[in-house]
């Protein structure tokens, strides 16, 4: 049964996303310190859709995705609000056992370091049946026949032979691959996929980005792109969240914040990544630092390095509304809204240009 | 599922020699651990063929005059009673072999289990566990031993149980903390993201990454234990049978003789010093080797 098909029989309605997220709030308490990791966290991923989240390296990214899946370090990662709706269930109400059966078969998860999320003391073999055999009762020989499947789906030569390697015998690109067959062995309908190329060579990144794209395209797998290269999610994803400080600042398709980015974050991240066009557009880097998170936050969490900053940005957090108030609001699919959190948001002019260029009474 | 996978451009090929063939082949590079294996060897050969090498029998009485200096025909002389003194340091050999085997074997399943519980339940039953076992370990290893014995009574038995209990909670604590640290492993948190449950993710992923610290523990637990025993024996707690040749009751019988016949330290001394830094040397090499830290 591909997800697909096993969508057709899903406890969700029609029309509704596979996973709906709900002002989810994560934060990391240990005696002394609180870390307010994710702050309200709102979106909405439908069936085979790929939808990027995008942000800074501690920005929550990474946070909010072991979150769904109830994989928090413990017992300082807390889910302290919000709802993860997955196919009708509520993830976080969720008892262990339960969410035990939806990873790795409904939902899984792909990680950034191939280097360190292989067993180094277990063979490939044992490593790709884990899937399989976490949630089915498959004999010895189909779990080997099937881990020879997976593993030439993900392109790696000969691999009747390798599977009694070891992972120390396989480069990093190699291992992302036995990765990205263990998280598809089960054919799951949402594949996380935290920074998959981060760790990898240029020249390997795309292979591997081609491949997780034309395996969950077959199999209808939606795909959650977590990754602060803004070249990646270019070219994967029809939609893009923009997170900051635990924080969706923007939210729309990729066109759309590509051609008319809204929030002076997004600004700037387009200008601090250079263009090969051949337009000799200086770089124009974000000045100062991420908010301290382990600070509550209060009013907008990019102000203090915000150059469209107003008086009122200090105290109050805007929401996030569509870019061109009025319209309805549509959180999925190729109709998506284009919505901001900004009391001041760039106008295209100024985005293009990467600084405000309207004389600014009101600034603080 | 069709799809046309993008192809492998750069395919390593290596050998699969798996965790142990490599790690032999780094053990085999390492100098010290040779002379370790080499002095562990001759320890097991002669704890084995003792009949065969031992020129006299370690128990026959009066083949000399008491406290002989060594002579081409008794090599290490003779003790009080007119023993080879070789000949029983040759057996001694057997009884330290046993009692470090059979005591760490036992330290090893006590304090397995204890860390197993620790570092896999974690939570109340971690602590309880492991203030139980720091008040074990608070007491000096001998001490305790002493005491067990002194509680038991003299005999092989009590000696290597008492020895057992001394090795157990660093058996346990080091169990533990490989445990706590292979829980925040990425490889463990991926397995959980696949549907991976308790059982499986102690049994399967993190106790056999725990295995090799446990195994470089309890090669130089063997060192320890045949110097604890010797410890036991030197001070009057060794086996109480006369004819069980025990190196540290040995040594204690010859410092008594200590002005008279002082040769008679060095064979039971020498045998304990070659044993003990053989497995403390391969102990040592098999960390290096086996280290996964260490591993391209």
């Amino acid at each position: 049964m591909t997800a697909a098909q096993r969508a057709a029989t899903s406890r969700a309605g029609v029309g509704e996303p596979l996973l709906t997220v709900r002002d989810l709030v994560v934060r990391f308490r240990t005696h002394d310190t609180v870390v307010y990791a994710v702050n309200g966290v709102t979106f909405d991923v439908a069936g085979g859709e790929t939808v990027g989240l995008v942000g800074e390296s501690g920005c929550g990214k990474s946070v909010t995705n072991l979150a769904i899946m109830r994989l928090l370090a413990k017992p300082a990662g807390r889910i302290e609000g919000g709802s993860v709706v997955f196919d009708g269930q509520d993830l976080v109400k969720m008892p262990e056992q339960d969410v035990r059966e939806i990873r790795g078969r409904d939902v899984a998860m792909i990680f950034q370091d191939p280097m360190t999320s292989l067993n180094p003391v277990l063979t490939i073999e044992e490593q790709l049946t884990e899937t399989l055999r976490a949630h089915k009762q498959v004999t010895k020989e189909s779990a080997r026949a099937r881990a020879i499947e997976l593993l030439s789906l993900v392109g790696i030569p000969k691999p009747e032979t390798r599977l009694s390697s070891f992972p120390h015998q396989f480069s990093g690109g190699m291992r992302q691959r036995v990765m990205i067959a263990m998280a598809l062995a089960l054919e799951p309908r949402l594949l996380i996929a935290d920074e998959p190329t981060t760790a990898l060579d240029v020249t390997i990144q795309a292979q591997v980005l081609e491949l997780i794209r034309d395996l969950t395209q077959n199999l209808g797998t939606a795909v959650i792109l977590i990754t602060h290269d803004l070249g990646v999610v270019a070219g994967m994803t029809q939609r893009i969240n923009v997170m900051y400080a635990g924080f969706i600042v923007e939210a729309g398709l990729t066109t759309d914040i590509f051609a008319k980015p809204s929030h002076p974050y997004t600004v700037g991240l387009l200008h601090s990544i250079p263009r090969i066009d051949g337009s000799d557009e200086p770089l124009i880097p974000i000045e100062g630092a991420p908010p301290n998170q382990r600070v509550a936050p209060v009013g907008c969490p990019f102000a203090p390095r915000c150059q469209w900053r107003l008086e009122r940005c200090a105290s109050e957090n805007p929401v996030l509304e569509a870019v061109d108030s009025g319209s309805v609001t549509v959180l999925t699919g190729a109709t998506a809204t284009h919505r901001v959190a900004c009391f001041n948001p760039p106008t295209p002019e100024e985005a293009a240009a990467g600084r405000p260029l309207r004389e600014q009474g009101s600034r603080a | 599922m069709t799809t046309s996978p993008t192809p492998m451009i750069l395919v390593e090929e290596r050998a699969s020699r798996g965790l142990w063939g490599d790690a032999f082949i780094r053990l085999r590079r390492n100098k010290p651990a040779i002379v370790g294996v080499v002095c562990i060897i001759l320890f097991v050969v002669v704890a084995l063929f003792a009949p065969v090498l031992a020129p006299f029998d370690p128990n026959k009485t009066g083949l000399g005059p008491s406290f002989a200096p060594p002579s081409r025909e008794h090599l290490a002389g003779l003790d009080k009673l007119g023993r080879d003194e070789l000949s029983r340091v040759i057996y001694g050999a057997r009884i330290s072999l046993f009692v470090g085997i059979i005591s760490v074997t036992i330290g090893l399943t006590i304090g397995g289990i204890l860390g197993a519980l620790a570092g896999g339940a974690g939570g109340k039953t971690d602590t309880i566990v492991m203030r139980f076992v720091d008040v074990m370990l608070a007491v000096p290893g001998i001490l305790l031993a002493i005491g067990i014995v002194a509680w038991l009574g003299q005999g092989l038995p009590q000696i290597m149980l008492a020895v057992a209990i001394t090795n157990a909670p660093i058996f346990a604590r080091i169990l533990r903390g490989s445990l706590l640290g292979l829980r925040e492993a990425e490889f463990v948190t991926v397995s959980r993201s696949m549907g991976a449950d308790g059982r499986r993710l102690l049994l399967r992923h993190m106790l056999p990454n725990a295995l090799t610290a446990l195994i470089v523990a309890a090669t130089l637990a063997l060192a320890t234990a045949i110097i604890d025993v010797a410890g036991l024996g030197f001070l009057g707690l060794g086996p109480p049978d006369p004819s069980i040749a025990e190196w540290g009751t040995m040594l204690t019988d010859s410092t008594e003789a200590l002005r008279r016949a002082p040769w008679l330290i060095f064979a039971p001394g020498i045998a304990i010093v070659i044993s003990a830094i053989g497995f403390n040397l391969l102990g040592d090499g098999l960390r290096e080797s086996l280290d996964p830290r260490l591993k391209r």
